[in-house]
């Protein structure tokens, strides 16, 4: 029944969405709608009991239709757009799948599974994806396009809403698939939805790498049906010898694919021409957390195996080329980009370890990665519609302008570094834990090491961002007020509101830690606007220019690596890549 | 003893700028000094840039002193790096949030120098995790025999104690002759004081982290310290300054390298 409610509830907004054209009721909606998930989510993560029952044939007869119809658009999307990587890989999907149909056993059946891990993925996939929604009817409305794409677009993030719900509980490879591959399209379509040709080329662009990402699927499907005989995943992970690590190899790249590691990164940094509430949903809500969900998934085949740590090394390794790679960035969402990308290295890392407490910390870090991503994209969809900027280095300054964005700006960097916030509390788990196995296995001195340079690589780069928008002239000059509009203002207070109980409710849960302590800093740093009025008797005076007349308006520092190291970076990705595969074969 | 803090990183700062004068065979100024100075500064009129500017000086002294703090009650050793790194986030914002080139300059450079020492600070935490099973300052300083299973570790620390204090040849964030003092340019009086104050938490800070190296041993602990300090301060009259990029590459190249092998020594 639960299962149900996720699935159709955004499926029927999706289509009553369609035909509501005053704001204010698409608000209602979808206001509605958030506060309905959200509290099925949380009733379903409060209940002990994990839910398992059988599908009916007839919905795999009906998933067989839609995978083939689903193939053929992308075929013909190819042709349309002349895209050849599209194209050929679509057949060749098509061709894999009509394999497996004729493998198949006849006895198997489709089942659904909700356990733990998915009932936590539903809380964060319907409260920050609901946000994003209720944000997106605001955002979408600032657009030049007429009333029923817009409708449409808001049609499009429920569904997507649907298909991700649908992704976490489903048992079977087949199931799996056929989500994966509408998760791309969901994303084929969002990316190119302003229809220009840049959005257009960014669009095939996630198309063609996604189905590379559907490839592995398939091929891990081969494996896991000729070996097997099931195209259960429970069924697969709970058997043993044979081939099993090399279908856990194929289908961990599949992850790669998702969390747009290197050399796959195009992609999500290609998404960011999509409308801001796109990218809000891709990067914390929905897509790349499939990236963690799958390796979470594999965890206890990866444990302690050599398939295992290499998935963990790679994993480490783009989260510190990701952070690196982000510092020469100048668009803002292109920043956030590779830092969502640095922080899915990192939580890939941790998952392939596969010890109970890494996947503790693994998902901690999704949930307050979530939050916290989508206070900051949200917060840039405003910095864009309101004050039209996209690049920093037209946001210097901006506290001038706009103290209120800038404030949850910075509260959304902190909660990505600092204690006491939930990703703070992710890394020191992340440190503690890895230190702790490093006396079994001296390997993971290279995830500490990532876990340790990457970390700090990107509190460089948070803090560096942040510089831009603080530069504030000399009090002689007042500071103007700025207005939200409460359809901006309010998710903004409802995601930092989460993050800041989260965090709490992390503490309760872990005896003996210092929780008011560790809150005195941030106390004090919220209490500066009350004391701002305050200092009131002293002078001011202007900047010493060490008696130079320029104006100054402010530093922002990029550091950059020649192309030729960065190819070389890439050509090492993608061997890295290969060899996760090769290193299945072998163990 | 935390409340304290402050006066004794001011009389370790005293004693230090006399132990500099005597290496240079200068006079010197008096073991009280920096208190003179603090009382100087009380007097002095404050101007100041505007009020975010001064507020986060003051803060990220109050955080330091939290640290610091934290470091005496034997919490967590990388709760104390966290808050260290907080105080440290605060203090550049600070210096970014007024448009001056110094301030910049030093504010970007107090991040790169993060990027420096901050690894080399968690990885000698974790050698003492190695070592003692615990992260935990009380329970480190119940163990013994630190210096014998991880002198790289120690070596490192002793690479990066010049960056915290701001000596030779690591002293590019403060660089009082190119970009004069970076982020503590725009501070006067009042509100420079703090600033003042926060040098001698960061001196208790760093040198706290060598303390441990004498475990439960008070006595080998202090030995340690004094012998670190002398040895920073031979070295900051010896050298000149590198320039930012080298100091990360050396840090790098040198200190990181040092901590790896010793924790794989451990391991294996």
């Amino acid at each position: 029944m639960a299962a149900l409610t996720f699935i159709l509830i955004p499926l029927i907004a999706a289509s009553v969405i369609l035909f509501v054209q005053n704001i204010l009721y698409q608000q209602l909606l979808s206001g509605l709608v958030l506060i309905v998930l959200s509290f099925f989510a949380f009733l379903l993560f409060t209940s002990s009991e994990s839910l398992i029952f059988a599908l009916p044939h007839l919905v795999d007869i009906a998933v067989i239709f839609a995978d083939i119809i689903l193939l053929f658009y992308f075929i013909h999307q190819g042709r349309v757009y002349n895209d050849n990587k599209v194209l050929g890989l679509g057949i060749l999907q098509l061709i894999l799948y009509g394999w497996i149909e004729m493998l198949l056993p006849s006895s198997s059946t489709s089942s659904i599974v909700i356990d733990e891990l998915s009932k936590m993925m539903f809380v964060i996939i319907n409260t920050v994806g609901g946000i994003i929604i209720f944000y997106a009817v605001k955002y979408i409305s600032y657009e030049k396009m007429d009333g029923f794409r817009k409708r449409l677009f808001l049609a499009y993030l429920f569904i997507f809403l649907s298909i991700m719900n649908a992704l976490v509980m489903v048992n079977s490879i087949l199931l799996f698939f056929f989500l994966f591959e509408m998760t791309t399209l969901a994303s084929y379509l969002l990316i190119g939805f302003r229809k220009d040709e840049l959005s257009q080329k960014n669009a095939l662009r996630a198309l063609w790498m996604n189905q590379i990402g559907g490839m592995v699927i398939l091929l891990g499907a081969v494996v896991t049906i000729t070996m097997f005989d099931t195209v259960a995943f429970d069924q697969l992970l709970s058997s043993s010898g044979g081939y099993l690590l090399f279908a856990v190899a194929l289908l961990s790249m599949a992850a790669f694919v998702k969390g747009a590691a290197m050399p796959f990164d195009g992609w999500l940094l290609g998404a960011m021409v999509a409308p801001t509430p796109v990218s809000a949903m891709l990067h914390s809500a929905t897509m790349v957390k499939i990236a963690p969900y799958m390796i979470l998934k594999f965890a206890p085949v990866l444990a302690g195996t050599l398939l295992g740590g290499i998935v963990s090394v790679y994993g480490a390794l783009v989260f510190v080329a990701a952070s690196y790679f982000a510092l020469s960035k100048e668009i803002f969402k292109e920043i956030l980009g590779y830092s969502t990308i640095a922080l899915l290295g990192l939580m890939v890392s941790l998952a392939a370890i596969g010890t109970q407490a890494s996947q503790k910390i693994v998902i901690v870090l999704i949930l307050f990665h979530a939050f916290s991503k989508a206070l900051l994209f949200l917060t840039t969809g405003v910095l864009e519609k309101e004050h039209h900027m996209k690049s920093i280095e037209s946001m210097k300054g901006l506290v001038q302008r706009a103290p209120k964005s800038v404030a949850f700006l910075i509260f959304g960097f902190m909660t990505l570094v600092l204690p006491p916030f939930g990703l703070f509390m992710g890394k020191l788990f992340a440190l503690q834990a890895v230190s702790g196995n490093m006396m079994r296995s001296p390997w993971q001195i290279i995830v500490l090491l990532g876990v340790i340079i990457g970390s700090v690589l990107l509190s460089l780069l948070y803090f560096k961002v942040v510089s831009a928008l603080l530069a504030k002239e000399s009090d002689i000059k007042s500071t103007e007020r700025e207005s939200l509009p409460a359809g901006f203002a309010l998710p903004l207070i409802l995601l930092s509101a989460m993050i800041v109980s989260a965090s709490v409710w992390l503490f309760k849960t872990q005896s003996g830690l210092p929780l008011y302590y560790l809150l005195i800093p941030v106390a004090l740093l919220l209490l500066i606007p009350w004391f701002y009025r305050k200092i009131e008797g002293f002078d001011r005076a202007k900047e010493y220019h060490c008696g130079e007349k320029e104006t100054f308006d402010a530093a922002l520092f990029y550091f950059d690596t020649t192309a030729l190291v960065k190819r070389r970076i890439y050509w090492f990705f993608g061997l890295l890549f290969v060899a996760v595969a090769l290193v299945g074969v072998i163990s | 003893m935390t409340l304290l803090a402050p006066i004794l990183g001011g009389l370790i700062y005293g004693v230090e700028r006399v132990l500099r004068a005597r290496m240079q065979r200068r006079q010197g100024p008096p073991l009280l000094q920096p208190f003179y100075d603090m009382f100087k500064l009380m007097e002095k009129r404050t101007l100041i840039i505007h009020a975010m500017h001064v507020l986060l000086g003051v803060l990220h002294f109050l955080i330091l002193w939290l640290t610091v703090g934290a470091i005496f009650f034997g919490w967590n050793l990388l709760y104390v790096i966290f808050l260290h790194l907080f105080a440290l986030i605060v203090l550049v914002m600070a210096g970014y949030s007024v448009r001056s080139v110094y301030s910049h300059l030093g504010a970007n450079r107090e991040l790169l120098a993060m990027v420096a020492y901050e690894p080399v600070l968690i990885l000698v935490a974790v050698g003492f995790f190695l070592q003692s099973g615990s992260f935990e300052i009380s329970k480190i300083m119940q163990g013994e025999g630190y210096l014998m299973q991880m002198p790289l570790l120690f070596m490192a620390l002793l690479m990066i104690i010049p960056i915290k204090v701001k000596k030779s040849p690591f002293d590019v964030v403060e660089a009082h002759q190119e970009i004069v003092g970076g982020v503590e340019v725009e501070y006067s009086g009042l509100f420079y004081e703090f600033i003042y104050m926060a040098r001698f938490l960061e001196y208790i800070f760093i040198y706290s982290f060598v303390f441990l190296f004498g475990g439960s041993s008070v006595w080998l602990g202090l030995v340690l310290v004094v012998a670190a300090f002398f040895l920073v301060n031979l070295v900051d009259n010896a050298t000149a300054r590198v320039r930012t990029a080298d100091m990360i590459k050396i840090v790098y190249v040198g200190a990181i390298t040092l901590c790896v092998i010793n924790l794989l020594w451990i391991v294996l």
